[in-house]
């Protein structure tokens, strides 16, 4: 913590705070926009629920407000760590399925895949603030998806991406709150921007 | 010579040694080789080869180190850069590698003669990169989703190798792949960005000499985005004729950016753009209310967007949209002016009233119509005329007096303002002063000093004058407070234009002042045409019409004549624009001149056609003053003439019409003849036919007359008398009237004086008349006169000419005043003489006529010897002329006296020895 109690260390947490905040905004506006395009390349229903989708952190928390700023990013960064883990799964599976013909699901992947190492890098780099360092990554594999068959696949895909648009609502959300003076560690203060 | 060719045979045998060697060790086998092989070096450098000879070559051709010579292309190296090392291997050293080539080659000198070349490298010279510096970076948007980023640097200087770029990039715990430039060494792209997340960017350049990398750059990307504009404008109009609604889409996400806008618009026709307040559009937004605007104006916009902090680029502008305004109330009354012709009646006026269009600013939309009230000030009762029009003029029959018209412009929205002008009875009051031009910026200019009284307007009429074309009055109004202003129309440069300035009152009008203005002026179109008017001696009077208005081309400032002469010199004369007439003066008489004409305007002369004329050679009343002397001098001497004949008449006529004694009257005494003459004429009648013979005088002077006679009279006379006592010749004196009248020995026959004194004291005269004269009854008688006239000198001299001719010879009388054939010989007889005459009856009549003339001239003849005073010198002439008588045509000679050949007789001739010869 003495670390963020310097000016510089001040603002630079801000500015990740803030940069990470819209980031989290744009990666949730893209993975809208990929969902539409899953979706439609993938020949499912936009309708269809996923209830429950293996190996994928979930968004929603109960006492979310009690949460302390660590805990949020500690949350945050488990959370997006394993998205990368599941994107890059995503587009090796999309690649195998749909080949390299497939000029526009394989790019949005490979886009929203950067956005979430970007914003698992802004969270390493608010937890360096924060004088406790990143956690290291337990290489917590991803899940095995061959037992499943290719329409569990694009379901499980689709279930991925919905839970990450959840988790970008959530992550400005708590970056937001985290850049609020009387809950977060650090005393600068930061105009509230909605993702 | 031996040692010559042994030389020679070394040498070959050396080469083919050498190249025996290299084909028996092989293809790839030679003598030596070059280290390093093919170098790359770094200009500017100092630089070693090294050759080295193989130990085999050595034994076959005895070829050692200190043989080797170093060749850049084909020039050798300065041996003093060489160095043997030892005896197979040479080196050569360069301080500066720019004055390397390709090949550097290592050859041997065999026996100083021959050059074989061991080994060849190929150099390349070039230069380490340069770091690369002004590295930056743009992320230009493509869609929605796509935004590439393109890094530009500037890579430094060439290094004439090959150098390779590479853009590399990442994020702290990213490395990403390096971007490589195609077709460019200062730029590359990177397809596609993440944002928010900090990304170093650098340039690192390689070549075989060496690696440069470029200072970092680390950013944002979404801080150096260049957006796509806006698109799907759209323009509404509003409520308010003042305001459009616009409308967009972003293409941004409001996610990825938050984006401030700027809009610009202007009006259709215009150039300028407008800009709403940028503070206005600073916030992320997709539509926008443009106010402020103009009604029933067409406007066209356009919209652009950036970063809403401003950190990036601004995008293009947007495609143009156009949209209108709707229509409000025209916002002033149209212009009215109004031309009054009073020329039809002075009582009654014809007001043509015009107005002007509103400008569309100014309408506000489409005017509909216009209402115009007319009302008399004179007559308050009269209720006053209105008229809707939908032209912009009205004509109007008015009764002289002052009016007020009122014009009012109404659209669908509503009327305008009132314009209101007065028609005065008069315009009585105080005028503008001074009214003047000024061409500026194309436009002209017109300004005036106001009256000192408060006016409420001025109108400003103009016109272009010209010939082809009546003068269509245009106008405008301004403001009362301006003393000058633009003239608003299609002022066109080189036309004359008439400016009429009106001051307006609140309760009159002013006279209006005109003047004339170019725009711009220029030479005139053509010259005046000259001509003369008068032609004199010394000047002419030259005349010129004035140039057309459409031929000046602007103000006539001067004419210029120029005139001169076939190879004088041209001068010129300045002439003032208004006369039309010049007199030159000073001009030399009967001088071909040629004038010619120039008009000048400010920007210059045109010349009009040259004229030619030619001065007089006399002037006015020089012909007169010669005249009238010279006639004045004649009548002078005619009248001194005739005075002097009148004083010397008696003279004159004694010369020229000498009294001839008319026998008639004279008394015939003592003379007639008693033998009747029929017998002798009988002959006679037959050899003259009637009518060959008018008259015949024979006249014999009596010497006893001769002191009736006076001195003068008598003078040659006595000359003659003398020439005839000089003469052995007896003359029958008038041979005719001797021969015919009595055989005695005449007067002119005797030599002595006293003898002739007694005997010719008279004149005798006998004639002879064959035909009856003036009707009178020929008779044929001799008759004897006793007048006292003395006889021509003429007849007298030629009398006693021919009695003194030759005094052998025959004496002849010639009878000259009655016939050519009054040649008569005394000693033969008369009628004896006429008979051999006669064949020549048929130029009777002509020898007649001749023999007058030589009668006249012997006549003169002896007046100019009466002034002569030498009687050798009438002796000489008398002789002539007595020759001349006898001078004959050879033609004629032998035969008898032709008629026609008599006045020949009268000139000179030769004499011929032997003195006269008979005709």
């Amino acid at each position: 913590m003495a670390a963020a109690d310097s000016p510089s260390a001040a603002l630079r947490r801000h500015d990740l705070c803030t940069r990470g905040i819209r980031l989290a905004g744009k990666m949730r506006a893209d993975v809208v926009d990929l969902l539409d395009t899953y979706v439609e390349r993938q020949g499912l229903d936009a309708s269809i629920s996923v209830t429950v989708v293996e190996g994928v952190p979930a968004a929603a928390v109960e006492h979310w407000d009690e949460q302390t700023g660590t805990q949020r990013l500690l949350e945050n960064l488990a959370a997006y760590r394993a998205f990368r883990a599941l994107l890059a799964q995503m587009l090796e599976e999309q690649q195998e399925q749909l080949g390299e013909a497939d000029a526009a699901l394989g790019p949005a992947l490979a886009a929203v895949l950067l956005q979430v190492s970007a914003f698992a890098y802004h969270l390493e780099e608010l937890l360096r603030l924060e004088s406790r360092g990143p956690p290291s990554e337990e290489g917590a594999a991803p899940p095995a998806l061959s037992h499943l068959g290719l329409f569990e696949r694009k379901l499980w895909g689709l279930g991925v991406l919905r839970e990450l648009a959840q988790w970008a609502v959530r992550s400005a959300r708590d970056l937001r709150q985290l850049t609020k003076p009387s809950l977060g560690s650090s005393s600068a203060p930061g105009p509230a921007e909605s993702p | 010579m031996f040692s010559g060719w042994n030389w020679v045979a070394h040498g070959l045998f050396l080469l083919l040694s050498i190249c025996s060697f290299q084909v028996s060790g092989g293809l790839v086998q030679s003598c030596g080789r070059i280290i390093p092989e093919s170098p790359v070096l770094a200009l500017g450098s100092n630089f070693t080869a090294l050759c080295i000879l193989n130990e085999s070559c050595l034994d076959f051709g005895n070829i050692y180190a200190n043989q080797i010579i170093w060749k850049i292309k084909n020039r050798v190296v300065p041996k003093e850069q060489y160095r043997e090392i030892n005896r197979t291997v040479s080196s050569v050293t360069f301080n500066d590698t720019s004055s390397l080539a390709t090949p550097l080659t290592c050859n041997i000198l065999a026996d100083g003669q021959i050059e074989q070349n061991i080994y060849g490298i190929s150099v390349t010279v070039g230069l380490p990169p340069e770091k690369p510096k002004n590295l930056s970076c743009i992320v230009h948007q493509m869609s929605k989703l796509t935004y590439p980023m393109t890094c530009t640097w500037n890579p430094g200087r060439p290094t004439f190798l090959d150098t390779h770029f590479r853009l590399k990039y990442r994020w702290p715990q990213e490395n990403f792949p390096d971007c490589i430039p195609k077709d460019a060494n200062n730029s590359c792209t990177v397809t596609d960005v993440q944002f928010f997340v900090n990304l170093e960017v650098w340039v690192e350049a390689a070549n075989a000499l060496g690696k440069a990398e470029s200072d970092p750059l680390v950013l944002d990307p979404i801080e150096i985005v260049k957006p796509l504009s806006p698109h799907n404008l759209s323009v509404n109009s509003g409520i308010l004729p003042t305001v459009l609604k616009l409308s967009w889409e972003n293409r941004i996400s409001a996610a990825v950016m938050k984006l401030k806008f700027n809009i610009r618009y202007r009006v259709v026709g215009d150039t300028d753009w407008m800009q709403v307040p940028p503070e206005d559009i600073a916030s992320p937004r997709t539509s926008f209310s443009v106010q402020g605007l103009r009604p029933y104006t067409e406007y066209i916009f356009s919209i652009r967007c950036m970063k809403e902090d401003g950190v990036g680029y601004w995008s293009d502008w947007s495609e143009e949209k156009t949209g209108v305004t709707t229509e409000d109330k025209p916002s002033k009354g149209p212009p009215v002016w109004r031309i009054i012709d009073t020329s039809r009646s002075p009582a009654s006026w014809t007001v043509y009233l015009m107005w002007k269009a509103l400008e569309p600013f100014e309408a506000n939309g489409v005017i509909l119509q216009y209402e115009v009230t007319v009302k008399a000030k004179s007559s308050l009762s009269s209720p006053p005329e209105k008229y809707n029009v939908n032209a912009t003029n009205l004509t109007l029959k008015l009764p002289n007096g002052t009016y007020e018209v009122t014009v009012i412009a109404r659209n669908k929205v509503g009327a305008s303002p009132p314009s209101v002008l007065l028609i005065p009875a008069v315009n009585s009051k105080a005028p503008v002063k001074n009214v003047r031009t000024l061409p500026k910026d194309g436009k002209l200019w017109v300004g005036w000093t106001a009256p000192n009284s408060y006016v409420l307007k001025y109108v400003i009429e103009w016109c272009l004058v010209s010939n082809s074309s009546d003068c269509i009055i245009e106008w405008q109004t301004e403001p009362g407070n301006i003393q000058g202003t633009y003239l608003k129309g299609d002022i066109k440069p080189f036309k004359c234009y008439l400016i009429t300035v009106y001051p307006l009152y609140a309760d009159g009008q002013g006279s209006g002042q005109s003047v004339k203005a170019y725009l711009q002026q220029d030479r005139p179109s053509k010259g005046p045409t000259v001509q003369t008017k008068k032609v004199g001696k010394a000047e002419a009077v030259l005349t010129w019409n004035h140039l057309t208005v459409d031929e000046q081309n602007g103000f006539i400032r001067s004419y210029t004549i120029f005139y001169k002469t076939v190879d004088g010199n041209e001068t010129a004369v300045t002439v003032d624009p208004s006369k039309t007439e010049y007199t030159l003066s000073s001009l030399t008489s009967d001088t071909l001149y040629t004038v010619r004409m120039m008009a000048y305007t400010d920007e210059g002369g045109r010349s009009g056609p040259d004229f030619t004329f030619t001065t007089q050679k006399f002037g006015k009343g020089e012909i007169e003053a010669i005249v009238v002397p010279v006639c004045l001098a004649f009548l002078l001497i005619v009248l001194l003439g005739v005075l002097f004949c009148f004083n010397k008449r008696d003279l004159i006529k004694k010369h020229i019409w000498p009294i001839v004694p008319d026998p008639s009257k004279s008394n015939i005494a003592q003379w007639s003849p008693q033998v009747p003459a029929k017998h002798i004429f009988s002959s006679k009648d037959q050899m003259y036919p009637e009518g060959s013979f008018t008259d015949v005088s024979v006249v014999e002077i009596e010497a006893d007359d001769k002191k009736s006679f006076s001195e003068q009279d008598l003078k040659p006379f006595d000359l003659l008398k003398k020439e005839k006592s000089t003469s052995e010749g007896h003359s029958s004196g008038i041979g005719g009237s001797s021969c015919m009248s009595s055989p005695r020995q005449s007067v002119s026959d005797s030599d002595e004086g006293e003898t002739t004194q007694n005997t010719s004291s008279t004149v005798q005269y006998s004639t002879v008349v064959l035909n009856g004269y003036r009707d009178q009854t020929p008779v044929q008688v001799f008759s004897r006169s006793e007048s006292t006239q003395p006889l021509l000198d003429s007849e007298e001299r030629s009398e006693d000419h021919a009695g003194g001719g030759d005094s052998t010879a025959q004496k002849q009388q010639y009878f000259r005043q009655n016939g050519g054939q009054d040649e008569t010989n005394t000693d033969r007889p008369c009628f004896e003489r006429a008979k051999q005459i006669s064949p020549t009856n048929d130029g009777d009549l002509i020898g007649f006529a001749q023999l007058q003339i030589s009668s006249q001239s012997s006549q003169l003849l002896s007046l100019g010897l009466e002034k002569s005073t030498q009687e050798a010198a009438l002796s000489d002439v008398l002789q002539m002329s007595t020759e001349g008588q006898t001078e004959t045509p050879e033609t004629a000679e032998g035969n008898p006296l032709l008629v026609d050949e008599m006045p020949k007789s009268y000139l000179p001739q030769t004499v011929r020895q032997g003195g006269y010869m008979p005709q």
